[in-house]
């Protein structure tokens, strides 16, 4: 239970047995490797050789990674991947992948494939930059060579302008072709009413006056385009050449995308392995190494958990004699990883905290404490017996049917599993059976409900409000005694007195007091409920004027921090959401159903409507549902009960493991 | 004038589906927003996003439930026939849909907001998606203790 207890190890090895020994470290999966800088990893040269290697690999993976995996339909669904569904591998086989891969080969053929798609797609635009500017020139009766080439004698252009302005380029290129009769002006068909429309134009004119019609047409506004010189024919003869050509050039685009496609499917099972091998290779070698000691001996550290100890050394021993393994507990300086250590029960719930920040190694693991209550809080959130047969008998389909579950995705599933048990129970107690299913269909079976109902929030919310807030008061003074039992351990017995106790004993006493008052308790609680919170609040007041010597400011702080009293009613009133949220399911349900029963109403088709209706609403209600019965108790462990006690701040323990990204791979 | 106290009431249960409708919408919407902008970078964000965008939907479900129990109140849904209700009884059912229509509408907007935020910071820190959840369901608490108001209220109301 909570934090594991851990070693600082420090390996001393003869070099030649580098690559051995940092196999071994690796394999057995628990070793966190303490780092060093780059430059004091000091490696042999033909480890720095292949490490280098494998980052050179490692970059043509990655490419291929980046450019295949879009085009790879994976033959296995993508839920099946992530619950285990992969490939067994070793290392070993791996090794022998690799040697029979030629990656580079396939990196060439795939750089070819991409490189040819942009030509292909620069291409592709251009055509049809060509063919929507050759509808704007349809108005052009002569080949496009006179704009583009110009003749011996003749020269032209193409231009945009203003419909309003059409009339005076018209005047201005009349007057120049008194004297010349060989300019003309083309422009396209416009409507002179819409003044502002932009409307193409073309000049055609004599060389020797080029620069003059170049001024005039700038000066009545016309603003020229460019036409590609690649246009010569009429615009009906060029549109046909690019009709054509985007024909052949978009085949071609779809043929390199079939060889792409092809590519991918053929090489990225074996690329995502080769990814796995590569970077486990990386983490192995670019990780292991702290300093080279002498000439011919190396030295690696690393945390490891104490109850690995012994098998780690004998792992080594068996690889050279000439190893020497010096374990030590932490000195006080050091600040190791956490590794939270819980049974089987508590572990599906180490999720919760890591989601939070992972305690330090002196700290305390909150997991053990938060998670019985987070199981009654989802339960209550959730609070519905169909739902949680539904959850319950999803989740064992899923273990039945994927056995290679990664650990860390089966710990998660497990969560929901053993939540379904503590839903399923409120659900029988608050007579929830998706929703009102049994009131509204199964008449027969109510009697039996209502003999198992303890509370009832739909004719007594009250009461469960009363619950849920009882609850939240436990949780609360529990974070209390946590947070006590936590500073009395570090010797601060003032702290724990002053800090958590007294507000233990104040908000206690209220309760008591509180509850003795409307006679549900006997009334010498009253007494005893009266007497502890005013001995919380006189402590509470003497703590927080603690160290200050002014008497006005030992009251105003005295004051101040009874005031503190209103973020606990909040804290409290804070757990009104488990009635809320449990509220919520069964209504829901209760909506779902009656919306069912409304829909067979519906002649002849009404059974079906309401068989689609209840299976796919409360499908929906438990979906939602499950994030909000998630979401909701971890708020309350993380702002009410963290609150008290916990901060975190540790670092989670990662020690050096194989890459199992794609794979499942192993030594 | 006796119909005034059942269109008081329906009154009241559309304001809760409406406006706390209204406020999901938005605030889905300025979360998928986001969303979108980071899967556009790494695709396999779509799940964690999905449950982030997700958040603030919860108070369009509460609005519509409270709309669903005034309704049962006052006898509209199932065969029975709507109960007798007087002006009074009307308005204090539509004063029992306030605090969800009201609390509904602009949590969700803020909550969207919120967890946009957090979709951006699961963008640069995946390993964050605890804090991530955390924070948009800071402002929900509103929602969900105006929805408890709005049901002890209206279960406080007698009618018929």
């Amino acid at each position: 239970m909570g934090v594991a207890r851990l070693k600082k190890a420090e390996l001393y090895y003869h070099k030649s047995v580098y690559g051995e020994i940092a196999a071994a470290l690796q394999n057995s999966g628990s070793c966190q490797i303490i780092s060093t800088t780059e430059e004091n990893k000091k490696r042999p040269s033909d480890v720095e050789a292949l490490l280098s290697k494998t980052e050179d690999r490692l970059a043509d993976v990655r490419y291929l990674t980046r450019t295949l995996t879009p085009h790879y339909v994976d033959p296995v669904p993508s839920l099946d991947r992530m619950l285990g569904e992969r490939p067994d591998v070793t290392m070993t086989e791996l090794e022998e992948l690799a040697s029979q891969t030629d990656l580079k080969a396939v990196c060439e053929r795939t750089r070819a494939i991409e490189h040819e798609t942009g030509e292909v797609r620069t291409k592709l635009s251009e055509a049809r930059m060509n063919i929507s500017l050759l509808a704007a020139l349809d108005f052009f009766p002569y080949p496009l060579s006179v704009i583009t080439e110009g003749t011996r004698t003749l020269s032209g252009l193409a231009g945009t302008l203003r419909a309003e302005n059409v009339s005076g380029l018209k005047a201005a290129i009349g007057d120049l072709s008194q004297y010349k009769d060989d300019t003309e002006l083309v422009v396209a068909p416009y409507d002179p009413k819409d003044k502002a429309a932009e409307v193409y134009a073309a000049v055609i004119f004599s060389r020797k006056l080029e620069s003059e019609i170049r001024e005039i047409c700038t000066k009545q506004g016309l603003s020229f385009i460019e036409v590609p010189s690649v246009l010569k024919g009429t615009t009906d003869e060029e549109r046909e050449k690019f009709t054509a050509s985007i024909a052949e050039l978009e085949a071609r685009e779809s043929e390199l995308a079939s060889q792409l496609a092809d590519t991918a499917q053929e090489n990225v099972p074996t690329v995502q392995k080769l990814s796995d091998y590569y970077n486990s290779l990386a983490g192995r070698y670019g990780e292991t190494l702290n300093s080279d000691e002498t000439a011919s001996t190396m030295l690696t550290k690393f945390w490891l958990p104490a109850d690995k100890a012994d098998g780690i050394r004998q792992t080594i021993e068996a690889i050279s004699p000439d190893v020497e393994l010096t374990l030590s507990d932490p000195a006080p300086e050091d600040e190791p990883p956490s590794l939270l250590n819980n049974g089987n029960t508590v572990r599906p719930f180490n999720i919760l905290t890591e989601l939070y920040s992972s305690p330090t190694y002196r700290g305390i693991d909150p997991t053990p404490l938060l998670a019985p209550f987070f199981w009654i809080f989802f339960g209550m959130c959730l609070g519905d017996a169909g739902y949680a047969i539904v959850v319950f008998g999803t989740i064992l389909y899923v273990f039945r049917k994927y056995k290679k579950i990664a650990p860390g995705v089966k710990d998660f599933i497990r969560l929901f599993l053993f939540c379904s048990v503590s839903t399923f129970i409120y659900g029988v107690i608050s007579g929830s059976f998706f929703g009102n299913f049994i009131d509204s269909f199964v008449p027969v079976l109510v009697p039996l409900k209502n003999a198992l109902m303890l509370v009832d929030p739909m004719t007594n919310p009250m009461q469960v409000l009363g619950i849920s807030l009882l609850l939240g008061v436990i949780h609360l003074m529990f974070g209390l005694l946590v947070a006590a039992y936590d500073k009395l351990r570090h010797g601060e017995f003032i702290d724990a007195i002053g800090n958590d106790i007294s507000w233990f004993l104040l908000i206690v006493g209220l309760c008591l007091l509180g509850t003795a008052m409307m006679g549900m308790l006997p009334a010498h609680f009253f007494d005893i409920g009266r007497a502890m919170a005013i001995a919380g609040a006189v402590i509470i007041f003497i703590y927080a004027g603690k160290g200050e010597p002014n008497i006005f400011k030992k009251v105003i702080n005295g004051f101040l921090a009874l005031y503190g009293s209103t973020s606990y009613l909040g804290d409290i009133l804070s757990y009104s959401r488990l009635l809320a949220l449990g509220f919520g399911s069964a209504v829901i349900g209760m909506v779902i159903n009656l919306l069912g029963g409304l829909a067979s109403d519906i002649p002849y088709v009404g059974w079906l409507i309401a068989i689609v209706v209840i299976i796919g609403g409360h499908i929906f209600s438990i979906a939602i549902n499950i994030l909000g019965s998630f979401v909701h108790p971890l708020r309350l462990q993380y702002v009410e009960f963290f609150g008290k006690f916990y901060t975190g701040g540790g670092e989670a323990f990662t020690p050096l493991t194989l890459s199992q990204e794609y794979v499942n791979l192993k030594a | 004038m006796e119909l005034l106290g059942l269109s008081l009431a329906l009154f009241g249960a559309a304001l809760a589906a409406a406006l706390a409708g209204i406020g999901s919408a938005i605030g889905i919407g300025v979360a998928g927003g986001a969303a979108a902008g980071v899967m556009t970078e790494d695709p396999n964000k779509f799940g964690s996003c999905l449950i982030l965008q997700a958040l603030p939907g919860t108070q369009g479900i509460y609005g519509l439930l409270i709309a669903f129990f005034v309704l049962n109140k006052i006898g509209l849904l199932g065969g029975a026939g709507a109960v007798a209700l007087n002006w009074n009884q009307g308005l204090q059912i539509f004063a029992s849909c306030l605090p969800i229509a009201l609390v509904g509408w602009y949590s969700a907007i803020w909550q969207g907001r919120t967890s946009a935020a957090s979709i951006q910071m699961i963008a640069k820190k995946p390993e964050a998606m605890g804090k991530a959840i955390i924070l948009p369901a800071m402002v929900e608490t509103y929602a969900v203790l105006a929805l408890l108001t709005s049901i002890l209220m209206l279960m406080g109301v007698q009618v018929g």
